[in-house]
């Protein structure tokens, strides 16, 4: 099993507070990293860390390393590394603009202009996201008048669009319906195959479902790292044990 | 308390599984004394145990069903679930064979044994012992002595030897008395099982506390 990105050492905060207080921990390739914790452990900071969308906060610093192929994404260039490392925010965030411009944005960006080649990532990254079908037939129409759950799909369909290595989802089904939300999980399973996932989530079930590995984060620690498997079956430390089984505090 | 209503529930399945125990207990003792006393009143007693560890154990099944569909157990709390569901159907199951030898007792009736009733008795005593530190560990939530189970298994297993030798020469002896050692030879096999099922319980209650698996032969 190849490690993706290796994280450590890892301290961050905003001005004088701490958030993440030295964190390691390896993410490895193709697989699906789950990050579970109670409100303001650290999971999204740590996160954002991962793509260096920490540090565009006004105060925010960090510490220690984070290895994206074991190269150190904080001496290289941070737009290059969004490219490689895609994120998909809690709520989905479409440009007010077309499916097809949302989709094809990032590419754009990159200098693609060829309407054909256009067309083939546009049509490609629907489908990777299990949208093409619902959406072929209207993709001149406005991205906001999309389901929640189509929205979110989209989102994720924009990121692939770049062909990122490793996408970063922070609560992406929080504000989905159980059935969206299951077209989210079946498509974090299915992407898998080709992308490496790291997923911050406050649903315990959902980490059971689809993480392959989980972290379970508290006050800026990370506690317990593992197997999803052996964390919600048997986890070795009692902190990790009291918040998922809900007796936490 | 947070999450009120697994906790409720969850003790609700514990207290269900340690009645279901005494009351195994209870058709062990009862199964044998009756058949020591050829009592077929106390026989047909534990065929009423019999029958309300049935229920108990579909009780159990239905709580750990719900419980586990309406409130997401995981943990320590999803091995206390799936060990009480094993753990209340050994204990049914111990009932039945408890049944077994109940039925011995009303073939038996007024017959004279082929000797006194010894070691089947002490058998009985045994694992009335073990069922007890199962039970003991169940209420506490603390892992049982494994060494104590092994120990009073290994004797329900030498007297089962000691007793199928014996018989075994009675039938070699008197081939008439075949059908009347046969019956005391089921009664002391049952016992023997039941004493594996009962060290096997201690296995599953400390998985369910430690999350260690222990195997006990």
């Amino acid at each position: 099993m190849n490690n993706k990105m290796q994280i450590l050492n890892l301290t961050a905060g905003f001005g004088d507070t701490k958030v993440l207080k030295n964190v390691t921990m390896d993410i490895p390739e193709n697989k699906v990293v789950t990050i579970i914790g109670p409100s303001g452990c650290g999971k999204s900071t740590f996160v954002r860390c991962l793509d260096r969308l920490h540090e565009v906060i006004r105060g925010a610093w960090i510490k220690g390393k984070v290895l994206l192929d074991d190269s150190d994404i904080y001496m290289d260039d941070p737009i290059e590394l969004r490219r490689r490392v895609g994120m998909v925010f809690q709520m989905p965030n479409p440009f007010p603009k077309s499916i097809y411009d949302n989709v094809a944005f990032g590419p754009k960006l990159n200098g693609i202009r060829n309407k054909k080649s256009l067309d083939k990532i546009v049509e490609e990254s629907l489908k990777k996201a299990a949208l093409w079908n619902g959406v072929n037939d209207r993709l001149k129409k406005n991205a906001l008048s999309l389901s929640g759950g189509q929205q979110q799909r989209l989102c994720i369909a924009r990121a692939l669009a770049v062909e990122p290595e490793v996408i970063l989802m922070d609560e992406p089904t929080s504000s989905l319906d159980p059935v969206a939300s299951a077209k989210i999980e079946d498509l974090i399973l299915d992407l898998k195959k080709r992308y490496t996932v790291v997923i911050v989530t406050h649903n315990m079930q959902q980490a059971a479902r689809i993480g392959d590995f989980t972290a379970f984060f508290l006050l800026g620690k990370l506690i317990e790292y593992g197997e999803t498997a052996q964390i919600f079956e048997n986890p070795k430390d009692k902190k990790t044990e009291d918040y998922i089984t809900g007796r936490f505090g | 308390m947070a999450r009120k209503a697994l906790e409720e529930g969850l003790n609700e399945i514990r207290n269900n599984t340690i009645k279901l125990g005494e009351l195994t207990k209870e058709a062990i003792i009862k199964s044998v004394e009756s058949l020591k006393n050829r009592d077929i009143a106390m026989a047909e007693e534990v065929m009423g145990l019999e029958e309300k560890s049935d229920i108990i154990n579909l009780e159990i099944d239905e709580d750990t069903l719900r419980i586990t569909a309406l409130q997401q157990p995981v943990a320590k709390d999803l091995r206390f679930i799936s060990a009480m569901i094993k753990i209340s159907d050994n204990f049914e199951r111990i009932c039945d064979l408890a049944e077994k030898i109940a039925h011995i007792t009303i073939k038996y009736k007024e017959k004279k044994f082929l000797k006194p009733l010894i070691d089947i008795p002490r058998m009985a005593l045994v694992i009335t012992e073990m069922i007890d530190i199962d039970l003991e560990a169940i209420e506490n939530n603390t892992s049982p002595s494994v060494d104590k189970l092994i120990e009073k298994d290994d004797l329900i297993d030498n007297l089962y030897i000691q007793i199928y030798n014996e018989l075994i020469s009675f039938m070699i002896r008197d081939p008439k008395k075949i059908d009347d050692a046969t019956d005391l030879l089921f009664v002391a096999r049952h016992l023997e099982r039941i004493g594996d099922i009962a060290a096997k319980t201690g296995a599953q209650i400390v998985y369910m506390v430690e999350g260690k698996r222990v195997w006990i032969k």
